[in-house]
């Protein structure tokens, strides 16, 4: 064994034992460890939707049932189960976010450590970000939607292609700090390729604030998608929570019967603020002055 | 002085630059994606002769490239275009929506600052006391909120159930004088308080977190430890320090407000900006459209101008660097 393995070895070990303090001091946390229960239980209601409910369709001669032992959450206009909509609904919400937030985050994630890392493409990179921030972004979304044509496809792609500015944005500037300290010299002093340091040395350093932001970006993905389908522009063949609450709005349900907007709102709020919290204690956690009190 | 017209001159640039960007991402994906401008304006059902004298007329028919450079040529001489939709000037159009957009977005913002900061200070100076959980958890919820879920509520209970206030639209009809000023107001109230709600979180939350960090500088130290009272300290030292970051936070929200105010328009059935650009998208009314985005991006411009502004009143740094 030469020294330089032993010291790969003694930087892992330490990496190890950062991640384990982490994770000790966010299972400490009630507020992070109910969030994370709410999280996993609505991703379970979404992996088993069929199992939990019927595919809501066609009509019901139930017509906007107030709620019940028959059906929790009431039926709608045409006599569907809210319940029903609602666990279907929440597969679509957290596929669009999963799937958008995972495209936004690699796009981001690249042009913010390439920016940080060449510096004659950071000029470029920090003014595009910033032109990008500048667009109004839910106008576009429409816009782009009501072209493109409704599809899950065409959401996913809109709702990546607009957030990932702020993901850049983020990582760039913590990035940017990472890049000017000494070790970073160090590694290219060993004449290491540019590819080997920035995923080596560069990522792991950005790590934390790509984990905050996969997080934020996937709520607010599941807001975006959930306004585009308010307005009729979601995927027309699959329910959403957005889809529901529009077609609450345009049959005239919402003005007699408040279970068919109170619920798939309520399924939203408890998955976005989950996730906001989540991140909070992710964020507190890895502080070890926050961790003392 | 030279600093000062090179400094001048950058921002100009920028702004220049930013609205250019927004004109020319509206530009090309209007002209790319599937929709077709020419469907809007003539049907396919007419005679070739026909159709093709109607394209030319709206100047559809050249490359993409001149109808590019055509539209930047009107555009700096302060002419939108004609409306596919309603064969009216775009300006005229978006002019019966801006004024609505505009009461709306800024009685909110202002509402939100008002009872924001005096929020955010009161959570900050007494850090984990009860109304500072009480802020931190309304934060929290608040800045999760989707937009039409509360203006359905709020349409709900104060508007269908206790008959308290109108449901839609911005004014009534047939009402004149004073009595129309009262009326609109009456009707600003609801969509106001959604936007209110979703906002406040963030402004409390940012505020008290910065207001906390510059309690704990040594200049408020040094003031408290001179006998100053505590509400000079928090009001006259700390919150103009702690302001800036909420400044720039307006800044930023303002341009996403205007644009993002396309839900609760929806809910309300007010008619502004926002309602008119998904009005405009459904007709394929290309150039309403493509005035609307110029529009927004001129208040984004703005808002940043504004906020310059303020942080040079509030910071004596920024107007010497």
């Amino acid at each position: 064994m030469t020294t330089t393995v032993a010291g790969l070895d003694s930087v892992t070990n330490d990496q190890v034992t950062a991640a384990r303090a982490t994770w000790s001091a966010f299972r400490r946390n009630p507020l992070g460890m109910i969030s994370v229960g709410i999280l996993v239980l609505l991703v379970v209601v979404a992996i088993c939707a069929p199992l939990i409910a019927t595919y809501p369709s066609g009509y019901g001669d139930q017509v906007l049932q107030a709620p019940s032992g028959a059906h929790w959450f009431g039926t709608d206009n045409l006599g569907r189960d809210i319940f029903a909509e609602v666990v279907w609904g929440a597969r679509l919400s957290i596929v669009i976010a999963a799937l958008s937030s995972a495209l936004a985050i690699a796009i981001g994630v690249v042009v913010a450590v390439l920016g940080a890392y060449f510096p004659k493409v950071d000029t470029i990179v920090g003014t595009v970000v910033d032109l990008c921030l500048s667009l109004p972004v839910l106008p576009l979304m429409i816009l782009v939607a009501a072209l493109a044509g409704p599809s899950l496809v065409t959401l996913v792609l809109v709702i990546a292609f607009f957030s990932w500015p702020e993901v850049t944005r983020v990582v760039r500037s913590q990035a940017l700090s990472v890049v000017r300290l000494p070790y970073m010299d160090a590694a290219k002093l060993t004449g290491g390729s540019s590819v080997w340091i920035i995923r080596k040395h560069l990522l792991p350093a950005v790590a934390p604030v790509i984990v905050v932001s996969v997080v934020l970006t996937a709520s607010r993905a599941v807001l975006s998608a959930a306004g585009l389908a308010f307005l009729g522009l979601g995927d027309p063949t699959s329910w959403s929570w957005g889809r529901i609450l529009y077609e609450a709005q345009q049959s005239g349900a919402m003005q007699s019967a408040w279970w068919t907007t109170l619920f798939p709102s309520l399924a939203m709020l408890f998955l976005v603020v989950s996730a906001t919290l989540i991140s909070i204690a992710y964020n507190d956690a890895r502080n070890p002055r926050a961790r003392e009190d | 002085m030279t600093q000062v017209v090179r400094f001048t001159a950058r921002r100009l640039g920028r702004a220049l630059l930013t609205v250019w960007f927004a004109v020319t991402v509206t530009f090309l994906l209007l002209r790319l994606l599937p929709g077709d401008p020419a469907l809007a304006v003539a049907s396919p059902n007419m005679t070739p002769a026909a159709r093709l004298e109607l394209l030319r007329q709206y100047g559809l028919d050249q490359p993409l490239l001149v109808q590019y450079g055509k539209y930047l040529w009107e555009l700096v001489q302060g002419n939108l275009g004609i409306s596919f939709a309603r064969q009216v000037p775009v300006s005229e159009v978006l002019m019966e929506r801006l004024p609505w957009t505009l009461l709306l977005t800024f009685t909110a913002l202002l509402l939100t600052v008002a009872v924001g900061i005096p929020l955010g200070v009161l959570a900050a100076t007494r850090p984990r006391g009860f109304l500072d959980r009480f802020t931190q958890v309304g934060g929290v919820i608040g800045q999760s909120l989707f937009v039409p879920s509360v203006g359905i509520f709020l349409l709900f209970f104060l508007g269908l159930k206790l008959h308290l206030l109108p449901i839609g639209g911005s004014y009534s009809p047939g009402v004149y004088g004073a009595a129309w000023y009262l009326d609109v107001a009456k009707h600003l109230v609801l969509p106001c308080v959604s936007l209110m709600l979703v906002q406040l979180g963030s402004y409390v939350l940012t505020l008290r977190s910065t207001l906390i960090d510059a309690l704990g500088e040594d200049y408020c130290v040094l003031a408290r430890a001179k006998g100053m009272p505590n509400r000079k300290v928090v009001w006259k030292h700390a919150l103009r320090n702690a302001l800036l970051p909420t400044t720039t936070l307006v800044g930023l929200q303002l341009g996403y407000l205007v644009g993002g105010a396309v839900l609760t328009e929806t809910v309300f059935a007010y008619p502004g900006i926002g309602r008119g650009i998904y009005e405009a998208v459904t007709q394929l009314d290309f150039p309403v459209l493509q005035g609307a985005f110029v529009l927004l991006a001129v208040t984004v411009v703005l808002a940043n101008m504004l906020t310059d502004l303020t942080y040079g009143v509030l910071d004596p740094r920024v107007r010497t660097a």
